[in-house]
């Protein structure tokens, strides 16, 4: 698998440092699990976090927080309180691609289905799973929020270049591509995005009343 | 909700960036380390000391109250007694290993109320292991390696690389919040990261 689509360096940023939100940073994850070169770039701006938080002014703690720390850790006191896994956040794609097999597709338009893997409120990014058909064209469009795009399966080409498995794609609303999927074998990608989906083409138009996207 | 990151400093004067011992920082490797051999309280008590009020000082510039950024310091501190044999001194600092903790709380902290339970169940596969990244440099040596980069940036460059480690708001609201252009804010973000992506491939 060689990868010529990288996350952009603000979005990396973004991730190592845990203020992507939770739809984005689960497309990043998917890609530096599979990138060595993202993987550690993300690591650089961990170690940076490191330092960050050393050098912090500190907040004083309220009294007798230590006795509180104390007996909780040597009494098992709240033994079922949270603890955070101390790693860095990746995701395992069999895990994504087993969800394949759950939930029906959904129609999206000619060639093209979908399968929400969120239910995100309003205003927060969503998760969802795109299929096309091969030879597929996809309505031209742009978009309202953000969009990343990480391809599992198959491969994509627009005026952006050509996105294959690993890939990851960035776009917004100064984006406006019209992606064709390659013939040969279905076009299977993980998305995050936030705000509308704008379709700028003819059949786009016809179309835009029944996305729900 | 994050408006207190624009107005105070989250990251020390610049002088607090003077090279710490390597005492300092290795011992805190050997402090987690000790934790992790033999349940030593009292190391972890010297770990709490340090870390909680900064995990604390942390979460509160994230936007967490007061209460609820110590129970989050606490949550931080706990996985540490708990995680600590986990730790590997040659592939983490002790810092860089507790703030992958404190940042991975403070995304479910602060956004837990905000996602649909299914959604958690789908995102809670976010947690496999890394491999050890090929370095030549140890992670102590990197650390204050990047300590002292940082300390060599103007105020306006810090102040670039405070807006990318704290802002967690949709970039239209930072904008709003700074009174300046939307696109301004993109760039700026991205100034600052490539500024710590140039620092970065400097320690390889
Ligand atoms: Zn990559």
């Amino acid at each position: 698998m060689t990868i010529r689509h990288h996350p952009d360096i603000a979005t990396l940023g973004s991730f190592g440092f845990g203020t992507l939100d939770k739809a984005r940073a689960f497309v990043v994850a998917a890609h530096v699990t599979s990138c060595a070169k993202c993987k550690a770039m993300v690591r650089g701006f961990e170690e940076t976090g490191g330092v960050v938080l050393e050098d912090l002014e500190p907040a004083p703690l309220s009294m007798g927080a230590g006795e509180a720390m104390l007996d909780m850790v040597l009494h098992g006191a709240d033994a079922d309180r949270r603890t955070a896994e101390p790693r860095l956040a990746e995701v395992d794609l069999r895990t994504v691609l087993s969800t394949f097999d759950e939930g029906p597709w959904r129609w999206l338009g000619p060639g093209v289905h979908y399968k929400p893997l969120t239910t995100a409120p309003a205003g927060e990014a969503r998760l969802f799973l795109l299929k096309a058909e091969p030879g597929t064209s996809l309505p031209e469009h742009t978009h309202s929020g953000t969009e990343l795009t990480l391809i599992l399966r198959g491969a994509f080409s627009h005026s952006g270049g050509r996105f294959g498995p690993g890939d990851l794609e960035e776009a917004d609303s100064s984006v406006e591509h019209q992606p064709v999927v390659d013939d040969g074998d279905v076009c299977i990608c993980l998305v995050a995005m936030d705000g509308q989906l704008r379709l700028t083409g003819f059949m786009g138009r016809l179309l835009q009343p029944f996305v729900r996207l | 909700m994050l408006c207190s990151a624009h107005q105070a400093w989250p990251i020390a004067a610049p002088q607090r960036y003077a090279p710490m011992a390597d005492n300092e920082t290795t011992s805190h490797s050997r402090l987690i380390e000790r934790v992790a051999a033999n349940q030593d309280r009292h190391a972890f008590m010297l770990l709490f000391a340090f870390f909680g009020p900064r995990v604390k000082g942390f979460m509160m510039r994230s936007g967490a109250s007061d209460a609820y950024a110590e129970e989050l310091a606490q949550e931080t501190l706990l996985t540490v007694w708990r995680k600590a044999q986990t730790f590997d001194a040659s592939r983490a600092s002790a810092s860089t290993w507790i703030f992958t903790i404190a940042r991975n709380l403070r995304i479910d902290g602060l956004r837990r109320e905000k996602l649909a339970a299914n959604a958690q169940a789908q995102l809670d596969v976010l947690d496999l292991d890394v491999e050890r990244p090929d370095q030549t440099l140890n992670s102590v040596e990197r650390a204050e390696r990047l300590r002292a980069a940082l300390s060599g940036l103007s105020p306006d460059q810090l102040d670039l690389v405070r807006l990318s480690f704290f802002e967690d708001k949709p970039h239209p609201e930072i904008a709003k919040a700074l009174n300046i252009p939307l696109g301004t804010v993109k760039s700026r973000l991205r100034r600052s990261m490539m500024l710590l992506r140039e620092i970065l491939e400097d320690l390889k």
